[in-house]
């Protein structure tokens, strides 16, 4: 097997209010690095309670979790929002942008927030990820002025800004139309294939999911197939 | 320039938040501008009556003190402590005055605090003209040392001081004296004092203070002239006026000049202590208004923040996802109030300059006082400035450190 992206052992999640009651059980899994996977399961599940442990933000579980080959669990959450910061990207269901931002800016922050590269190479770099998403012409537009589309493929060029080892998205064409979905999966697929990049999504929408590497359902906080 | 990617995000903040900035940042100019008024005013206003209590009372006076009679004088003669005197006790009258007066002024002026040193000899006398009698005091002074001290030529009213110089028995009286005994310049008046004999003296200047009960009893002699009313002789002095380089050091000064001669020396705090509480009373309300409206512009500073945050608080999540830290989020706002401050303070102090100036200007015109006392001092200003800042980053601590804890797993799940 290839190298692994992302690695979780015997994680367990409970919810405490009103009472007491598991959401995760036992969830152990392995991503290579390269993958393109998709998360799914009916609603209630617990996918994207997984998904937001796996992308470390939620840091109230039992068991560990290992992102690009080290240990996060148990670090503190200035380092785990470097961690978010450099190796993961995140595409969420509605596209958050920031709306007092240009669409340029709003891509450019976490590498600004990086602070690797000067701004000039940032926004270099930041129109070339726009120009993939074919929005660069938008590039100078308020991000509240854009359409729902347009918003997306905006999020995603900003998830890819930092290059990150592991790209998660929380139904990333959950907003989409069915061409909109097209071309975020091309690219998707496109980022795994050519850049090696990793990709976990949870999606109720079965042909994305078909489509992808390997489908990892679950139901009631198990993961009933890892789609090997 | 390179900016900061949080002061990047404040600004942009503040700048499509422009209403609220500027609501904010108002707050704090009133707070500074008002800090600023206020402190000058009370500054303007206590130097003032300081200058104007420094014209009738010296920084320093030298006396000698009457004392309570007891027995050391017959302790000495019979050589034998253990006596005991039953006694009513009394105070007895120090006839001779400062003893040496002119040693002793030798000896103080070899202090290097002390600028001016002057003789005076008090005298509580009645003033007569035609069938009118009234109470008053006459100084004997040195007129052109008096006037060097006081200002005595910044009062007078009609008249030449110097001629207490020239003439023989000439006298400057106080304007409440002159109307009383409705007496002008060249006019006669008796002076008669408790133990010399009437002298029929000769109006040579009338001068005003503003204090109208010195005004109403006071008048000016020649130091030989108050001697001779007395009866007494040329080393007659009753009081040693002092001025010294720094007033403020006045106490210890007194003290100092306490233990060197033997006589009882006290300074113009001791003199004026109703002043002083007038002073730190002005300083309570004054102090207690300015507070009052700098905790207001902190709530204004505060409430704007907690709303920015509250409507931002999806985008802190997204900023907290992409890798924000808590310190980042922090900071972004922490900024934002540094900012509203700086403004606020910039705008705040200016306008205090202004609104100083403008109210300097205001025409007063009661006694000597022709325009509102203010001050323009410069670490009012630095102060002006610490306070603000101090109380934007206290204001936007706590909203900051709010935004700095929001769990974005909460937020963005919903």
């Amino acid at each position: 097997m290839a190298d692994i992206a992302l690695k979780s052992v015997k994680i367990n999640k409970f919810f405490h209010d009103p009472v007491t009651m598991p959401v995760l059980k036992d969830i152990s899994l392995e991503v290579s690095k390269g993958e393109f996977v998709s998360i799914v399961g009916k609603s209630g599940c617990g996918k994207s309670t997984l998904l937001y442990v796996l992308s470390t933000m939620d840091t109230d579980y039992e068991g560990s979790l290992e992102i690009d080959g080290t240990v996060v669990t148990g670090k503190s959450l200035n380092e785990l929002a470097r961690i978010r910061n450099t190796s993961i990207g995140f595409v969420f269901q509605f596209h958050y942008l920031l709306p007092d931002f240009s669409c340029l800016k709003n891509v450019m922050i976490p590498a600004l927030r990086l602070g690797k590269l000067s701004a000039k190479e940032i926004e270099a770099k930041a129109y070339e990820k726009l120009k993939m998403f074919g929005v660069e012409d938008q590039a100078l537009k308020k991000a509240n002025k854009l359409s729902g589309g347009q918003q997306q493929r905006v999020a995603i060029a900003r998830a890819l800004i930092n290059d990150p080892a592991i790209i998660m998205g929380d139904e990333p064409t959950g907003n989409l139309d069915s061409k909109n979905t097209g071309i975020v999966f091309d690219l998707f697929q496109k980022l795994t294939k050519e850049l090696g990049q990793t990709i976990i999504t949870v999606t109720h929408d079965e042909d994305f999911a078909k489509r992808s590497d390997r489908i990892i359902e679950m139901a009631d906080g198990e993961i009933k197939s890892h789609g090997h | 320039m390179k900016l900061n990617v949080n002061t990047e995000i404040a600004l942009t903040y503040l700048a499509t938040r422009k209403k609220q900035t500027m609501v904010a940042a108002m707050g704090v100019m009133f707070g500074i501008s008002m800090f600023i008024f206020m402190q000058s005013l009370m500054k303007g206003t206590n130097d003032y009556f300081e200058k104007m209590s420094f014209n009738s009372t010296p920084h320093i006076r030298l006396y000698s003190e009457n004392q309570v009679a007891d027995n050391h004088m017959l302790v000495n003669f019979l050589k034998d402590p253990s006596t005991k005197v039953l006694t009513n006790p009394k105070q007895l009258i120090q006839t001779q005055g400062i003893i040496n007066p002119y040693g002793i002024i030798r000896e103080i002026k070899a202090n290097p605090q002390v600028t001016n040193v002057t003789p005076q000899v008090a005298a509580d006398v009645i003033y007569t003209s035609g069938s009118v009698q009234i109470n008053g005091n006459v100084a004997g002074v040195n007129i052109d040392q008096e006037d060097k001290m006081f200002d005595v030529q910044g009062n007078m009213v009609s008249g030449d001081l110097h001629d207490l110089n020239r003439v023989n028995n000439g006298l400057l009286i106080g304007k409440g004296v002159a109307d009383k005994l409705s007496l002008h310049v060249g006019d006669n008046i008796t002076v008669t004092s408790g133990t010399g004999s009437p002298t029929i003296m000769r109006v040579v200047g009338i001068f005003a203070t503003t204090i109208k009960q010195v005004d109403d009893t006071k008048s000016y002699a020649n130091i030989v002239q108050a001697q001779n009313l007395l009866g007494k002789d040329r080393s007659y002095v009753t009081d040693i006026k002092i001025n010294i380089r720094d007033y403020n050091n006045a106490p210890e000064v007194a003290r100092d000049l306490e233990t060197l001669t033997g006589y009882k020396a006290e300074d113009w705090v001791k003199a004026n202590e109703q002043l002083k509480a007038a002073f730190k009373i002005r300083a309570v309300i004054l102090n207690s208004v300015i507070g009052v409206i700098l905790l207001v512009a902190g709530f204004g500073i505060y409430n704007i923040l907690n709303m920015t945050i509250y409507e931002k608080i999806k985008e802190i999540a997204i900023l907290k996802a992409q890798g924000f830290s808590g310190p980042a989020v922090t900071s972004i706002f922490l900024q934002q109030a540094i900012y509203i401050g700086l403004m606020g303070g910039i705008v705040g102090v200016i306008c205090g300059f202004g609104i100083t100036y403008m109210v300097s200007r205001i025409y007063i015109g009661a006694g000597t006082l022709k325009y509102l006392p203010m001050s323009f001092y410069i670490p009012h200003y630095i102060e002006a400035i610490c306070f603000g800042i101090l109380t934007t980053i206290a204001a936007g601590f706590f909203p900051a450190r709010k935004a700095s804890k929001v769990d974005p797993v909460t937020i963005i799940r919903g």
